[in-house]
Parts: structure tokens; C-alpha cells; sequence
């Protein structure tokens, strides 16, 4: 579904991201996995295109991303940042946001809130303004956001790294449960190798900048592509 | 005419100056505040700065060089707008101009900066996100408004040098008490200044009202 | 810190140093200083006599107020009406006349209402009245103003109100530029207009009647309501610039400027 080709992404004079090859597949969920400050975030960006590369192509439906509309691709995709990052509004109105400005109406809008509300267990906090949330409760709010839209693909950077550990698990089996369920094509920025094991059904390894090597969780562990890989892995229990 | 049918004159050409002045520097400082805040090229910097130094502009100086442009002798004399009340509006206008832009780009830019991006990625149109962005600071931009609206309300130099405070034509509230003073009729400008102010409390009144309204605390 | 405080107390510490002793607060027109005069006397009379003159430069009104209120030691004003008033209420003690000008009658030089031809002040107001010509007024209770009202009245005319008549509550430099900008007629002292001539698109197109003229007196303050005047130097003020040398600098002031003096020095008659 979607191919990068030949990929540079340059962030003032830095290099900060490069891929020579990348395919991602419908309904598979990537994760992406390096240390921080590796360029994973950058992927995302570049894949959301906000921003541009330097050289090389995105295609997304067979379609370079440079030629598309910007505003209707990412009405077809949906981000979910590492901050909940809601707006100053009730619950109700951030889960509807993205479909406010795709212009939908009112009722339709009320209707796919309520669903996805209750799929996240957020059915009682509907009224309760986004201030007044708890950390987990504010990330689900945020999840909700991305999947009431029915995203082709859901681009996801390390959403659940500001959250505390028994919360963080308890959203990742949700998460997974999802994923899976609607077989939505994903792409899961982590820097944990735990999770994107967990996550994933394809791994990618991104170090310093560049796309180290691709392939299942097994396929990594069992032959790491070269020794930054090898360092990246021993870095962590396994 | 009586002092009081004067009084009800003077204010409510205060009111309209003010009033035209502060939509004027909105329409302009808005968009060139949001440009500012959101936008990335060189010489933002720059420009931030001098819009900072405009924002303590004395407004003697704008009075001054306004009419110097606006005089039969002067650049723009065709134009015959000194000594109108068009004048101090035009005058006006740069002075509050430069302080709703420097508020507005920094009300935005007190937002997180990933918001953007955020309202990006759900799908927003640029026009969608701006709106956005304006609601979620709404109360920093309000504030700006009546920031705006109090440096032109209360200012009496530029009002004074490009309107001639001329009875009945470009009399504001503000030249009206220097005049009064002048003449040492200490009540009166005492009770245009009451005047003045209950004036500028009533409307702040109101605009923080709109401000403070949806915060729950 | 500590420097930062240091230095604020400093600065505090010398704002407040109190009127010294050798200081005199006079207290005038904006018409009487825009003519430039006070430039000239004040130094003189501080070189002669040692005392600082603080000049306070406001309309007539606001002049008698601040001295009714203690706040100044002597009064340079030519609006005889109020300052009989005020000498009968015992605010001032002394008051002497200094000197004199004449108000004259400026204008756009095409002069629509064609008052130059006019035998008289109030034969041109009269034609101003009648041809509906744009005149600026004052209108600020200053001499210049009570004045131009005088004649108006006196011509049984009532402008007040008229599209025509506009009224700037602003000092006469102010006064004349907007005149020039509307190119209307003013009443204006001819040491303010020969000032500003250059300035202004306007000229002089009546002068001469006698009842233009515009005497100046200098009254000192009652130490009786206000014990704090600086007597002694509001007297040495009014005896300077009533003495040869003081009458002498009012002579010759504006000579080699404008060609012609802008005041006559007063010289010993009953003051009207």
C-alpha cells in the first residue's frame, strides 16, 4: 500500500533521515523501533506528509505522496502523538474533532463518537472537559480520536511513553485487540523492543538516522543486519 | 448646544474612533500576528522585534508623523484627511495595530507547537487549523483585543495633533478633559474622566466576559 | 541585585529634591511663550537677579486657577477681565502692567470674505458672519478667545454653532495650523503669528483698529492665602521686567527676527 523509495529527509542542514527501501503492507502493523532520536518520529512525519523529503518518493496507493492533495491524504490517515495533545473542549468534541473537519454532520458525527467512545471505555466521561482528565484516560481519548475517523492507515509515535506502566499495558492489549480486529494498516513508533516485538508483525530498525534493517521480531533477534543493530538489541532484557 | 447633548457627542465619537480603530488593527494584526507565530522563514526574528518596539511606539510620535503626511504640505495632503476624524482613526489604527499582532503571535506561540501538527493529522484544512488554534487561545487573544482597544481609548497626543480637537468634528473624550483642564474647569474634566473610564471598564466588562466564558475552574 | 536596588534608590533620591530657595514659579500663556519672549527675558532676569524661573505655560483659565491655588508665584496674563476678578477676590496682591500687542486678523491671502477693504475689526467679523467663511476659533476660555468673543459680541453676532466656525480648544500655534490646513480666518496676537509666519500658508489682512489691542499685566500672588509664595522673588520678577533694562528686552525682541517688535513695552501710563 504504501512504498518508500530512495527516501532523504533533511531537517535544517542535518540529515536526519534516510531509507533506501520500505514497503508497508494493508492491514499489517509496523513498528519502528531505535533509539531516541534516531529519525523514528521523522518517519511518521514524512509519511503523514507534513514534511517534505529532500529526495526521493512516498507512494500511497501507487500514487506519489507529492501528488496528492495534502489536505485529502490526510483525511484518509490519522496521527496519534505521544502528548494526548487535546483540545480545550469537552470530550465528546476532541473524539469528534477529526471529523468535524472532514464535514460531516452533526448526527452521523454523534452517532460514531458514541461507539468508539464506549469501545474505549470513555462512555461516562463523554461531558467532562479535556483538563479534567487522568494521563490514561486522556491518551484513550486521543486513541478514540484516531480510530473513530476509519483511517487507512493510523500513524502511531510512541503513544503510550507518557503514560505510567500498568496503564501503559493495559492500552497496549486494547490497542492490539483493535489492530487486529480491523486489520488497520499501522505504523507504531516505539523505542522500546518489547513493544514493537509485542505490537508488531513486521519490525523496523531505524539507528542514527537511517533504516537499519526490516523484517519480523524473530528475523531481527535471530540475525541483526549489522553491529548497531547488534548493540541496539543487547542494550535491552530480552 | 448644552454641555450634556456635547458630552453624548463627544463620547460617542469617542466610541466610533476607538471602536473603527481597534476592528482595523484586529483585521490587520490577527492574520500578520497568526503569520508571525506560525510560520517559519527567515527574518521572523526580525520582524517580531520591531513589531515588539511598535508595540511601545509613543503615540505622540504616530500623532506627529501622521500629520505631518496628512498636511496640505505633506505626502498624503491630497487626501485633505487632517483635522477629521478619519485622521485619528488612521492614527489610531497604527498604534493598536502593532500591539494585537505582538499579542496574538504571542498568544499562539504559547500553545504547544506540536498542536499544529496535531490538528494536521487529523485532517484539518489550514483554515481549519488557524480557527482551531484562535479558540484554543482565545483567552491570550482576547486579551490582546483589549490590550488593543485600551492603547487607542485612553491616548490623547496622536487624537489631539491629527483630529485639532474642533468642536463638534474631532472632539474626543481624551481632548475634551485636556481642554477642560486647560481652562481650569477641574470638575468637568474630573466628570469626563469618571466618564472615560466607567466607559472603558464597561467594555473590558464585556470582553472578559466573552473571555472567561466555557473556563471551568 | 543589591546593585539594581542601589541604583533605584538613587534615582529616587534625586527626584525628590524640594523647589530650591532661589526658584520662582511663574506662571503664563502657551501664546505668551510660543512667541518666544520668555526665552529671551527669563535668562536675563537669572542672570541679573540669580533666581530660577519655573514657567508653567497653560491657557488664561487654567493660568488663574494655578495661582488661586498657591501653586505658582506670579502671573504673566493678558486677560484683564479675569484678572480683575481676580485681584478682587485678594488672590493677588500686586499688578502692574508690562507691556502690550495688538491682535490682528490672519487669513487665507485670497481672503474670500474681503476684509481687508473693512474699516474696522468689527466690519470684518461682520463680513466673515455674512459670507459664511471658514473661521477658527480658540475656544479654549484664553484671552485670545474671551477676546474674539468680545468682538463678537460686540458685532452682535452669535457664530457659535455655525458649520462654519470651528473651535480647536488648542493653544495658538495649534490654532493657526489648523487655520492654514482649513484655510480660514483666526484672531491671533501678532507676536504668536510672526512666530509661526513661516509655517503657516495664512497672512495678516486686518490689523490696526484700536480696539485690537492686547495689554499683558504681571500680577504677584497673595502671601496672605498662600504663605509659601516666594514673595521676594515673584517682586523681583515683576520690578525686572517693569525696569529700564527689563522694558528694553521687550523692545527689541523680534526686531532682527521678523523686522518689526512683536510687543511694545509699557511705558508708564494708566494701566486700561
Amino acid at each position: 500500500m504504501i512504498q518508500i523509495r530512495d527516501l532523504l529527509i533533511r531537517r535544517g542542514k542535518i540529515d536526519a533521515l534516510r531509507v533506501d527501501s520500505l514497503d508497508i503492507r494493508r492491514g499489517e502493523t509496523l513498528a519502528v523501533v531505535g533509539p531516541n532520536g534516531a529519525g523514528k518520529s521523522t518517519l511518521l512525519l514524512a509519511l503523514a506528509h507534513l514534511i517534505k523529503p529532500a529526495r526521493g518518493m512516498i507512494t500511497f496507493h501507487n500514487t506519489s505522496l507529492g501528488e496528492w492533495d495534502d489536505v485529502k491524504y490526510r483525511r484518509m490517515i490519522a496521527f496519534v502523538f505521544q502528548d494526548p495533545l487535546l483540545m480545550d473542549l469537552s470530550v465528546r468534541e476532541n473524539i469528534g474533532l477529526g471529523l468535524k473537519f472532514r464535514g460531516l454532520e452533526g448526527q452521523e458525527i454523534m452517532t460514531r463518537v458514541n461507539k468508539w467512545a464506549k469501545t474505549m471505555g470513555l462512555a461516562s466521561l463523554l461531558n467532562r472537559r479535556a483538563g479534567q482528565l487522568s494521563g490514561g484516560e486522556a491518551q484513550r481519548v486521543s486513541l478514540a480520536r484516531a480510530f473513530v475517523l476509519g483511517p487507512e492507515l493510523l500513524l502511531m509515535d510512541e503513544p503510550f511513553s507518557a503514560v505510567d506502566p500498568p496503564t501503559r499495558a493495559q492500552l497496549l492489549k486494547d490497542l492490539s485487540r483493535l489492530l487486529s480486529r480491523d486489520h488497520r494498516t499501522t505504523v507504531f513508533v516505539t523505542h522500546n523492543l518489547l513493544e514493537a516485538a509485542q505490537m508488531g508483525d513486521r519490525v523496523a530498525v531505524v539507528i542514527g538516522g537511517e533504516l537499519k534493517q526490516v523484517g519480523t521480531p524473530r528475523q531481527i533477534k535471530s540475525r541483526p543486519s549489522d553491529a548497531s543493530v547488534r548493540a541496539f538489541l543487547r542494550e535491552l532484557p530480552y | 448646544m448644552s454641555f450634556d447633548r456635547e458630552v453624548i457627542q463627544i463620547t460617542l465619537l469617542s466610541l466610533q474612533v476607538s471602536g473603527i480603530a481597534t476592528t482595523a488593527s484586529l483585521l490587520l494584526g490577527l492574520p500578520f500576528g497568526t503569520w508571525l507565530a506560525l510560520g517559519d522563514f527567515r527574518g521572523r526574528s526580525f520582524i517580531l522585534s520591531i513589531i515588539n518596539t511598535g508595540m511601545a511606539l509613543p503615540p505622540v510620535v504616530v500623532g506627529l508623523v501622521v500629520a505631518m503626511s496628512l498636511w496640505r504640505s505633506g505626502p498624503l495632503g491630497d487626501l485633505r484627511l487632517i483635522y477629521t476624524p478619519w485622521a485619528i482613526v488612521l492614527a489610531q489604527t497604527i498604534i493598536a495595530a502593532p500591539v494585537v499582532t505582538g499579542l496574538t503571535a504571542a498568544a499562539l506561540e504559547s500553545l504547544d507547537p506540536r498542536l499544529q501538527q496535531q490538528l494536521l493529522g487529523l485532517g484539518a484544512s489550514r483554515i481549519q487549523m488557524i480557527l482551531h488554534l484562535w479558540r484554543e487561545a482565545r483567552l491570550p487573544l482576547l486579551a490582546a483585543l483589549m490590550a488593543g482597544f485600551g492603547s487607542v481609548i485612553s491616548e490623547v497626543g496622536a487624537s489631539m495633533m491629527v483630529g485639532g480637537n474642533i468642536r463638534g468634528q474631532t472632539r474626543v473624550l481624551t481632548t475634551a478633559i485636556v481642554l477642560e483642564t486647560s481652562k481650569g474647569e477641574f470638575e468637568r474634566a474630573l466628570a469626563l474622566s469618571a466618564l472615560l473610564l466607567i466607559l472603558t471598564y464597561l467594555i473590558n466588562l464585556a470582553l472578559t466576559w466573552i473571555q472567561q466564558r466555557g473556563v471551568k475552574r | 541585585m543589591k546593585k539594581f536596588a542601589l541604583l533605584f534608590l538613587l534615582l529616587l533620591a534625586s527626584c525628590s529634591e524640594a523647589v530650591p530657595e532661589n526658584a520662582v514659579i511663574l506662571v503664563s500663556t502657551t501664546s505668551t511663550q510660543d512667541s518666544g519672549l520668555l526665552d529671551v527675558l527669563l535668562p536675563a532676569f537669572t542672570l541679573q537677579t540669580g533666581y530660577q524661573v519655573n514657567l508653567i505655560a497653560t491657557g488664561s483659565g487654567q493660568a488663574l486657577k494655578i495661582a488661586e491655588q498657591g501653586n505658582a508665584d506670579i502671573v504673566l496674563l493678558h486677560s484683564p477681565q479675569a484678572e480683575l476678578k481676580f485681584m478682587q477676590e485678594g488672590f493677588g496682591l500686586e499688578r502692574r502692567p508690562v507691556m502690550h500687542n495688538d491682535f490682528v486678523i490672519v487669513g487665507p491671502s485670497m481672503d474670500p470674505a474681503s476684509i481687508r477693504a473693512q474699516p474696522t475689526a468689527l466690519a470684518a467679523f461682520e463680513e466673515i458672519f455674512a459670507s459664511a467663511s471658514t473661521f477658527v476659533s480658540r475656544g479654549d476660555e484664553s484671552g485670545t478667545h474671551v477676546k474674539e468673543l468680545s468682538l463678537w459680541d460686540q458685532a452682535d453676532l452669535d457664530p457659535a454653532g455655525k458649520d462654519w466656525y470651528l473651535e480647536t480648544g488648542q493653544g495658538q500655534g495649534a490654532t493657526l495650523s489648523i487655520a492654514s490646513e482649513k484655510q480660514g480666518y483666526a484672531l491671533t496676537d501678532r507676536g504668536t503669528f510672526l512666530a509661526y509666519r513661516s509655517n503657516v500658508d495664512l497672512v495678516i489682512l486686518f490689523e490696526g483698529d484700536p480696539i485690537l489691542l492686547n495689554v499683558y499685566h504681571v500680577i504677584t500672588v497673595n502671601p496672605e492665602k498662600w504663605p509659601h509664595v516666594n514673595l521676594m522673588g515673584a517682586q523681583a520678577f515683576a520690578d525686572f521686567v517693569t525696569s529700564s533694562e527689563g522694558q528694553q528686552i521687550i523692545r527689541e525682541y523680534g526686531v532682527e527676527e521678523y523686522g518689526q517688535p512683536l510687543f511694545i513695552p509699557f511705558v508708564g501710563s494708566e494701566s486700561p
